[in-house]
C-alpha cells in the first residue's frame, strides 16, 4: 500500500506535478466575490474617507481631517459620543436579558422536560421573522393610545404604566433592545443548547458523585465546559450590538428620534452618508464608517484573544 | 459518480451566484423595454404614498396619449425618502422622474449633477418666477416643473364645532377659549403629537405668525431681524404653553396618529397642510372639514401659510430621457392640472386651473388675501446641518422638556450665523 502510494506521488511529482496546482483554482470564484463584496467596499470607504466632499461631489484630497472633524466638529462629536454609548447600552442588555435568558431557556430544556421539540421551536420563532417585519409590529403593538400593550395595562388597572413608550427618551432604547431580545433570544438558545449537549456525561456523573448540585453544578462545571459557546455568543452578540441598524430604522427611523435617544453608530453613518442632498457628508460617513470598523474588528479580535488566553483546554 | 455529481452541483452553485451578482434592478426596466418590443417604463420616485391610488387615474390618462410608454408610481415612505433617494443616485440608479424637494434640498441635487436641465420644456415658462423659483439651481437653469402650491392653517371637524356652539376664533385669545370649552367636554382640543419633528417646524410656522407678524420673515431674511428677538421667542414659547390641549401621551403620536385621531373626530383641530385633506377624507369620507385663517396674537391681520410643494425633474442619468421629457411635459398642461386638483383636492401649480371643492377654493382665495410664507423651509434650509432641521430637532427636544424656548431660539440664530448672510 504504502508503495503504491509512493510511487504515486514521485510519478505526479515527476511529471512537473501541474495537476497539484488545479486545487488553487477552486477557491477562485469564492475569492472574486470576496474581494468584489467585501474588500472592495472596505478599501473605498478608507479612500473615500480622506477627501473633502461637498454634498455629493468629490473634492480634494484632505487626508485625516474627516476623521478630525468627526470628533471636533458640532454636533458631530457629540452624535458621535452619544450614539456610541447606545451601543455600549445595548450590548450589556443584550448579554444579560438575551443571554442570561437564553442560557436558563437552554438549562430547563436540557434538563430534557415535557415537549422540549416544541418549546425548542416557539422560542425560536420570533428570530424567522423579518427585523422589518417585528420593527413594525412592535411599533403597532407599543403605540400609546391604540396600541394593545397600553390598553391591556389600562384593562388591569395599570394606567400609570400605560406610558407613550417609543416617544419618551427614557423608555425608547430599552424598548427598542428588548425587542431585538425577543427577536434574538431563540438563536442564542439553539448555541448554548447545542453547547450543553456536547458536555460529555462521564464528566456530570463524576461531579454529581462528588456531590456538586445545582448552582455549584453549573458555575464549576458546566460553565467552564462551554466556554466555546460562551465565546461565540459573546462575540456575536457583540458585533450585531455594534452594527444594530434595522430595527432601530424600521421602528424611529434615520434620525434615531426621539431627540436622538435612539441613536446608534449605523443609524448615525446611514444619517450622516446618506442625509437630505444638502446635508450628507459623505466624507464625514466614510470615516465615521472606518471608525466602527476598527472598533468591531479590534474588540471582537481582543475578546477572542482574552478567551483564548484562559482557555482550560487544548 | 459522486465525484461528478459533486462537481456538478458546485458548479451550478457557483453560476447561479454569477447570475445572481449580474441581474439588478436597475436592469430590470432595460429589459422590460427590450423584451416587450416597444414599451418603455419610466418610473417615478415621491415620497407622497398616500397618493398612490390618484397617481394610478393620471398614469391612465397619460398612457392612452402615449402608448410606447408605461409609467410606474414608486413612492418611499416620507420621513426616508430623502435617505433612500439619495442611496440610489449615489449608487447611479434612481428613479426616471424625481419628486424634489422645493428649493434648497431639491437643487442642491442639481449642484450635484444629478438633474437634467429643463431649457426647452413646452410651457415651462407660463409658470410665475417666483414659483419656479423654488426649482431653479444656482446656475440659473430651471431643473424641475413646480407640482402644487400648500397652505398650512388648522382644520377642524364642523360636527364637533356646532355641537359645541364654537365659532371661528379671531384673536388668538379666542383660540385658547375654544381648547379649554373643548377639554372641559371631554374632547382633545387639537389632533397634535410630537413624535414626527417634521410637523413641529410647520406648525410653528402656521401658528407663529400670530405671534411674530407677518413681515417678521422679510426682517430676518434683510438683516433687520433676528431670531432671538422677543417676537420669535415668544412664538416658541406659545407653542409650549398649548400642550395641556394635546392627546395624551403625545410625545408618542406622530403624524398617521394625529391623522386618525382626527379623522375619527376624537380630536376637534388638525394643525396640518393641505395635502392632508385627501389622506382625512379617505380614513373618514364623512367628515365635515372647516378651516380658519391663523388668527393674530397681536391684533393684526390673520395669517394662512403657503409656500410651493415641490417639483418633479428628470434623472441626469435616466435610459429614458425621451419618454421622461414627455411625461413632464404633460406635468405642465391644464389637463394635469385639472386632474391633480380635482384627484387630490389640492391646489395645482398650472395657472388657470381651478378646483371643484369648496374648501380647496377657500384655501386658494384665503392664500390670495393672507399668505405668509413657510420661511424657515423656503430661505433657511441650508447650512449643514441645516438652520430648519436644527429648528426640527429643537422643538422636539422643547416638547420634551430638554430645552427652554429662548435656548431653541438661541440655538437657531447660531445655526444661522454659521452661513447666512442678509441680501444686503
Amino acid at each position: 500500500m504504502n508503495s503504491t502510494t509512493n510511487m504515486n506521488t514521485k510519478s505526479i511529482k515527476r511529471k512537473g506535478g501541474w495537476k497539484r496546482y488545479l486545487i488553487h483554482l477552486f477557491p477562485l470564484p469564492a475569492l472574486a466575490v470576496y474581494l468584489l463584496f467585501i474588500v472592495y467596499p472596505l478599501f473605498s470607504a478608507f479612500v473615500y474617507s480622506l477627501f473633502d466632499w461637498d454634498g455629493l461631489t468629490r473634492g480634494a484630497f484632505i487626508g485625516i481631517k474627516n476623521f478630525i472633524d468627526l470628533f471636533t466638529l458640532e454636533p458631530f462629536n457629540h452624535m458621535f459620543w452619544n450614539a456610541f454609548g447606545h451601543n455600549w447600552i445595548y450590548f450589556v442588555v443584550e448579554m444579560v436579558v438575551q443571554n442570561g435568558l437564553a442560557f436558563l431557556l437552554a438549562y430547563i430544556i436540557y434538563s430534557k422536560i415535557k415537549g422540549t421539540g416544541f418549546f425548542k421551536a416557539a422560542i425560536f420563532m420570533p428570530r424567522l421573522l423579518s427585523v422589518i417585519v417585528v420593527g413594525f409590529l412592535w411599533k403597532l403593538i407599543l403605540n400609546p393610545n391604540f396600541g394593545v400593550l397600553n390598553k391591556f395595562l389600562n384593562l388591569i388597572g395599570l394606567e400609570q404604566w400605560a406610558k407613550p413608550w417609543l416617544g419618551d427618551t427614557h423608555t425608547a432604547l430599552i424598548s427598542i433592545i428588548l425587542i431585538n431580545c425577543w427577536f434574538g433570544i431563540g438563536f442564542a438558545m439553539l448555541i448554548f443548547l447545542a453547547g450543553l449537549q456536547s458536555i460529555p456525561s462521564e464528566v456530570l456523573e463524576a461531579a454529581r458523585l462528588e456531590g456538586a448540585k445545582g448552582l455549584k453544578l453549573i458555575s464549576k462545571i458546566i460553565l467552564p465546559m462551554m466556554k466555546q459557546s460562551i465565546t461565540i455568543i459573546t462575540v456575536f452578540t457583540f458585533t450585531q450590538a455594534f452594527e444594530a441598524f434595522e430595527l432601530v430604522y424600521a421602528m424611529q427611523g434615520s434620525e434615531g428620534g426621539p431627540a436622538y435617544s435612539t441613536d446608534t453608530l449605523a443609524v448615525y453613518f446611514y444619517r450622516l452618508a446618506f442625509g437630505s442632498a444638502n446635508e450628507s457628508e459623505i466624507g464625514l460617513g466614510s470615516a465615521l464608517a472606518v471608525v466602527l470598523f476598527i472598533i468591531i474588528a479590534g474588540l471582537s479580535a481582543l475578546f477572542l484573544r482574552l478567551m483564548r488566553r484562559n482557555d482550560v483546554e487544548a | 459518480m459522486k465525484k461528478v455529481v459533486a462537481l456538478f452541483i458546485s458548479l451550478v452553485f457557483v453560476f447561479s451566484l454569477f447570475l445572481m451578482g449580474c441581474s439588478s434592478d436597475k436592469n430590470a426596466s432595460k429589459d422590460n423595454g427590450k423584451s416587450s418590443a416597444k414599451k418603455v417604463t419610466i418610473t417615478i420616485g415621491s415620497w407622497r404614498t398616500e397618493d398612490k391610488a390618484g397617481y394610478a387615474k393620471i398614469i391612465n390618462e397619460f398612457e392612452a396619449k402615449n402608448p410606447g410608454i408605461h409609467v410606474e408610481f414608486k413612492p418611499s415612505q416620507n420621513t426616508e425618502y430623502d435617505t433612500i433617494l439619495n442611496t440610489q443616485l449615489k449608487g447611479g440608479s434612481g428613479p426616471d422622474i424625481i419628486q424634489l424637494r422645493p428649493y434648497a434640498p431639491g437643487m442642491a441635487l442639481a449642484k450635484a449633477g444629478y438633474l437634467e436641465p429643463l431649457d426647452g420644456i413646452k410651457g415651462l415658462d407660463q409658470f410665475p418666477k417666483l414659483m419656479l423659483a423654488a426649482a431653479t439651481g444656482e446656475d440659473g437653469k430651471v431643473y424641475g416643473v413646480p407640482l402644487s402650491v400648500n397652505s398650512a392653517q388648522i382644520f377642524y371637524n364642523k360636527d364637533i364645532f356646532d355641537k359645541y356652539k364654537i365659532k371661528e376664533p379671531k384673536t388668538y385669545d379666542e383660540l385658547i377659549d375654544i381648547a379649554k370649552k373643548l377639554k372641559k367636554n371631554g374632547v382633545t382640543p387639537f389632533a397634535f403629537g410630537t413624535k414626527d419633528a417634521w410637523l413641529l417646524t410647520m406648525s410653528h410656522a402656521i401658528i407663529g405668525p400670530a405671534f411674530y407678524g407677518s413681515d417678521f420673515p422679510e426682517k430676518v431674511k434683510s438683516g433687520q431681524a433676528k431670531f432671538t428677538d422677543p417676537e420669535f421667542v415668544e412664538s416658541l414659547k406659545a407653542m409650549k404653553d398649548l400642550t395641556p390641549y394635546f392627546p395624551k401621551n403625545y410625545t408618542g403620536l406622530g403624524e398617521v396618529d394625529d391623522r386618525t385621531l382626527f379623522a375619527t373626530g376624537q380630536a376637534a383641530m388638525y394643525v396640518e397642510g393641505s395635502f392632508d385633506i385627501e389622506p382625512v377624507r379617505q380614513l373618514n369620507p364623512d367628515i365635515k372639514l372647516g378651516f380658519f385663517n391663523m388668527p393674530s396674537a397681536k391684533g393684526g391681520e390673520p395669517t394662512i401659510t403657503t409656500w410651493v410643494d415641490s417639483s418633479y425633474g428628470i434623472n441626469a442619468k435616466s435610459a429614458h430621457k425621451e419618454e421622461a421629457k414627455k411625461f413632464i411635459e404633460f406635468l405642465t398642461t391644464k389637463e394635469f392640472g385639472k386632474l391633480f386638483a380635482d384627484t387630490f383636492n389640492r391646489i395645482s401649480a398650472v395657472p388657470g386651473v381651478g378646483t371643484k371643492d369648496p374648501l380647496v377654493t377657500a384655501l386658494a382665495e384665503a392664500s390670495e388675501k393672507y399668505a405668509t410664507p413657510y420661511f424657515i423651509l423656503t430661505d433657511f434650509n441650508d447650512g449643514n446641518p441645516t438652520t430648519k432641521t436644527v429648528l426640527t430637532n429643537d422643538l422636539q427636544a422643547m416638547y420634551l422638556g430638554k430645552m427652554t424656548p429662548e435656548e431653541v431660539a438661541k440655538d437657531v440664530q447660531k445655526s444661522a450665523d454659521t452661513w447666512f448672510k442678509p441680501a444686503q
